[in-house]
Parts: C-alpha cells; sequence; structure tokens
C-alpha cells in the first residue's frame, strides 16, 4: 500500500503571549517573560509554586453561545486556534462537511475550572440539582476536540489524546496516521491546556514545580541551566492543519513544512521517572520512519521543561542521539509548560522562527548545567541560520515519549 | 413577590444566561421558536431559576407546560404563592 505524503499547511495558536502565531514568535523574537506571580494562588495550604503564564482570552463573545455555552477556557483557545489555522491553510469551508476533514485535539483533563467548579458546586451540600447541564460537556476529556468539531461543523474524524504534557504531539502523529492512510484528507491536530492551582499543585505534590522564583518570575522556568528548580504551567492551544500532500498542491496551498517521521513509545518502567532510553528510542524510531541520520537534522526543539531529572535526561538522550553539533532549544522559558498544547504551540513558533531564518534560543538559560552539557544550546540570542529538517521532542508523565521530524517546506 | 418583580428578575435570567436581547423579552415571546432555546438550556433554565427564586422546579410537572415567557412569569408567581400558603 502506497502511504500518502502528509503536509502542514497552516498554524492557529493562543499562548501566553496572545492570539496568532505572529504575537507569539514577537515575544519570543523580543525576549519576554510571559511568566508571572500568580494572584490568589498564595491561599491554597501546601502549593509552593506561585507563578504561570497565563493567557488572555479576547474575543469569546464571537463564538456563537449556542457552540460557546459547551466550552471551558481550554476549548476556546482550541476553537480560535483551530479558526486560525484553518484561515492561515486558506481552506474552503465547505471542506467541513465533506467527511473528509476531521480533528485530533488533546489535553491533560478537560476544563480544570469546570472540574473544579463542578466538585465546589455539587459537594458542599450533595446536591446535583445546581449543576448546569453545560458542566459535563466542560469537564469530559475530550471537550477540546469536540467543540473544535462541533463549530466548525466537521463531520470527519474526531478524536482526543489524552497524554498529559504529550496530548497535542500524539493528536499530531493521529491525524498524521489517519490522512497517510488516506481515511482523511484534513486534520486539525493539536491541543489545548488551562492554568489552574489544581493544576499546577498536581506537579508541585510530586516535587516538580518551580519554587524558587516566586518575586521574580521571569527568571524561570529554566531549561537545562545549572539555577533550574522545576517547570511552570502556561496555557492555550495550538492547532496545526495537516493536509494530504496531493490535496495541498492541488489547491495550491502554501506548504509549511512535510512531516517525515512520527514515533511514540512508553518507557515501560516509571510513571514520573524520566527515562534516557526510552527517549533515545523515540527518537532512533521517528528518524528512522522519516529515513533520516541523526547528521541530516538541523534543529531540535526539545521538550526541556526545567525539571531537574527531565531536562537532564533529554540532554543526555539528545547528545547521545545527535551529539553537540545539532543546534537545540526549550521554548519554555517564554511561555511556561502549555502542557497538553505545548508541542503544537511551540512546532508553530519554531516553524515561524525558522522561515525567517531564525532558531529560537532558550530563555533563562546563562549557565548550561553540568548534566545538560553535550548538546548544542542556543543561548543568548537566536541563531541565525537555515534549517531545513526539524525534530520536536514531547514527553509525559506515564512514562510516554512521543517524536515529530519535519521538513521545512 | 410582586408579578412585576418575578418579571424583572425572569427577564435577567434570560438576559444573563441566554445573552437575550431585552426588546425580544416580550410575555408573548415562544421559548423555543423566538428565543432559540433547546432542550439543554432548558435544563439550565431550571437551574437558574431555582437560583434566583429560591424554588425547587426540577422535578415539578407542570415546567413541561412552559411554552412562552408569561408561561414562566405565571408558574413562578404561583410556586411564590404556594409558598407563602406553606
Amino acid at each position: 500500500m502506497q502511504l500518502r505524503r502528509v503536509v502542514i499547511t497552516g498554524m492557529g495558536s493562543v499562548s501566553p503571549f496572545g492570539r496568532g502565531v505572529a504575537a507569539l514568535t514577537d515575544g519570543i523574537e523580543a525576549g519576554r517573560s510571559a511568566v508571572r506571580k500568580m494572584e490568589g494562588w498564595g491561599q491554597y495550604l501546601g502549593l509552593r509554586s506561585l507563578v504561570g503564564a497565563p493567557a488572555e482570552m479576547k474575543d469569546e463573545k464571537l463564538i456563537p453561545r449556542l457552540n460557546r455555552r459547551s466550552m471551558g477556557r481550554l476549548s476556546i483557545f482550541a476553537v480560535q486556534a483551530a479558526q486560525d489555522a484553518v484561515a492561515d491553510a486558506g481552506l474552503d469551508p465547505a471542506l467541513a462537511t465533506t467527511g473528509r476533514m476531521g480533528c485530533v485535539v488533546g489535553s491533560t483533563t478537560g476544563s480544570a475550572i469546570s472540574i473544579s467548579q463542578a466538585f465546589e458546586t455539587m459537594l458542599p451540600d450533595h446536591d446535583l440539582t445546581k449543576l448546569s447541564s453545560m458542566q459535563f460537556f466542560h469537564c469530559i476529556s475530550h471537550t477540546a476536540t469536540m467543540n473544535v468539531a462541533q463549530c466548525l461543523k466537521l463531520n470527519g474524524w474526531v478524536m482526543a489524546t489524552s497524554a498529559a504534557c504529550a496530548s497535542a504531539m500524539q493528536a499530531i502523529g493521529a491525524g498524521y496516521d489517519l490522512i497517510r492512510l488516506g481515511r482523511q484528507d484534513v486534520m486539525l491536530c493539536g491541543g489545548a491546556e488551562e492554568l489552574h492551582p489544581t493544576v499546577t499543585g498536581s506537579f508541585d505534590v510530586l516535587f516538580a514545580t518551580s519554587v524558587k522564583y516566586n518575586d521574580t518570575p521571569e527568571q524561570t522556568p529554566r531549561p537545562f541551566d545549572r539555577d533550574r528548580d522545576g517547570l511552570v504551567c502556561g496555557e492555550g492551544g495550538g492547532i496545526l492543519v495537516l493536509e494530504d500532500y496531493e490535496h495541498a498542491v492541488k489547491r495550491g496551498a502554501p506548504i509549511l513544512a512535510e512531516i517525515l517521521g512520527y514515533h511514540t513509545c512508553s518507557s515501560g518502567d516509571h510513571v514520573s521517572e524520566s527515562s534516557r532510553p526510552a527517549m533515545v528510542t523515540c527518537m532512533h524510531e521517528a528518524l528512522r520512519a522519516a529515513q533520516l541520520e541523526p547528521g541530516q537534522v538541523d534543529y531540535v526543539n526539545a521538550h526541556a521543561t526545567a525539571t531537574m531529572q527531565g531536562d537532564k535526561e533529554e540532554a543526555e538522550a539528545i547528545a547521545e542521539v545527535f551529539g553537540a553539533k545539532v543546534p537545540v532549544s526549550s521554548l519554555k522559558g517564554y511561555i511556561g509548560h502549555t502542557l497538553g498544547a505545548s508541542a503544537a504551540i511551540e512546532l508553530a513558533a519554531s516553524f515561524a522562527g525558522i522561515r525567517k531564518g531564525l532558531l529560537y534560543p532558550t530563555l533563562n538559560l546563562q549557565n548550561v548545567s553540568p548534566e545538560c552539557q553535550g548538546v548544542g544550546h542556543i543561548m543568548g540570542g537566536a541563531l541565525k541560520r537555515e534549517a531545513r529538517v526539524v525534530v520536536k521532542n514531547s514527553f509525559a508523565f506515564g512514562g510516554i515519549s512521543a517524536v515529530l521530524v519535519c521538513r521545512m517546506g | 413577590m410582586t408579578k412585576e418583580e418575578i418579571i424583572k428578575l425572569t427577564n435577567k435570567v434570560f438576559e444573563d444566561a441566554f445573552e437575550i436581547d431585552p426588546e425580544k423579552l416580550t410575555p408573548q415571546a415562544k421559548i423555543f421558536d423566538e428565543l432559540g432555546l433547546d432542550s439543554l438550556d432548558i435544563v439550565d433554565l431550571i437551574v437558574a431559576l431555582q437560583k434566583q427564586f429560591k424554588v425547587q422546579i426540577r422535578e415539578d410537572e407542570r415546567v413541561r407546560t412552559i411554552r412562552t415567557l408569561e408561561d414562566v412569569y405565571n408558574f413562578i408567581l404561583i410556586l411564590k404563592q404556594e409558598e407563602e400558603k406553606k
């Protein structure tokens, strides 16, 4: 069976730098940090990390009420990113109802805010009569993808991935396979996430968050840095338009990149400890699928969240696969860890930068940690270099690795 | 509670929860056909009315007969009168 080629023809994002990929790259190119001290978080006993990278929600009322009512915050981010991605790709809206266009959008959970509200409403009096009919639709695991499909009137394949911080990457991988296999022509793929004390708290109880920079939030997270102390949660949505190559060429679509290879695997070892061997395997398998050697890769966009163990394992894994010559950076110093949205948002930023001839540096990486040496860190300023082949890493709790290999269009 | 107060508070529910233009909130307005509510909205209308008027109507069979905004006003008025009798 001849597998079809899959290209990326559109991108959309809502990030802590605002709506739009241009806003995202503007923030990165200005070297800004979107991390701030979160108001009101001090009231939570035991929450040590009081920083976050919030995204501003704007223009949500432009979404018709009958669509919007089933959306929590993360679904609004997903829908706005999807609308922008579709516009960026120049897709004919009529394609939505052909059955040949669908979506895979992931998130760690449903709306964290709505889940919290549901419990706060129901539990004090153990009374279900106060619950809105929409609470269910906000809280379910496939809320983002369901809302994207409904709002954009898609009637093709609709699926949700739920692999925490690798959700968006697995969504892209799933969409890639559907198009390769000829089951769909166009897929909107990515993820969305929202910031809430329960989200940061879930990492905080595991001692994975940044806690030393509550009064200097712009200095954290610090991927690969000697003084890193953990991750900072962000929020937003990122959507890429994946399209059958022939379909894209036929309609004269701009081709941003072609997906050459993808792999995802489990460490089968530990639910929270990062696994260098699994990361290495995942990168090798993605490269093998792409029929490329490590030496042919021009840039690695790392997952690197600035946790002590995760960054060490990833740096060692990248060093093992690519050596020290391939430029590497993480974008989490700018926008925090947007969790289930991160792979899509960071791919969009990376592609946009590369189209301008820029490989973005890792913000807050000032002194490379001794345990993160051996890779080609981009520090200080953007690296002005043409890049053709890009590798994107995405790792998640649960021992999950996911890696994508793309060639710029 | 007077009927005027009930009308004012009910209309506020329709404006706030369902984003309906106040000009459309006439007593004869049909809730489904003219105000655009659907079956899911009715669940939320009940929740909002219960909160606004501190009444229990979720299990009340009379809810099923409501068609217009006037029906809502009258239903709440009856509930309030029944409450006073108790």
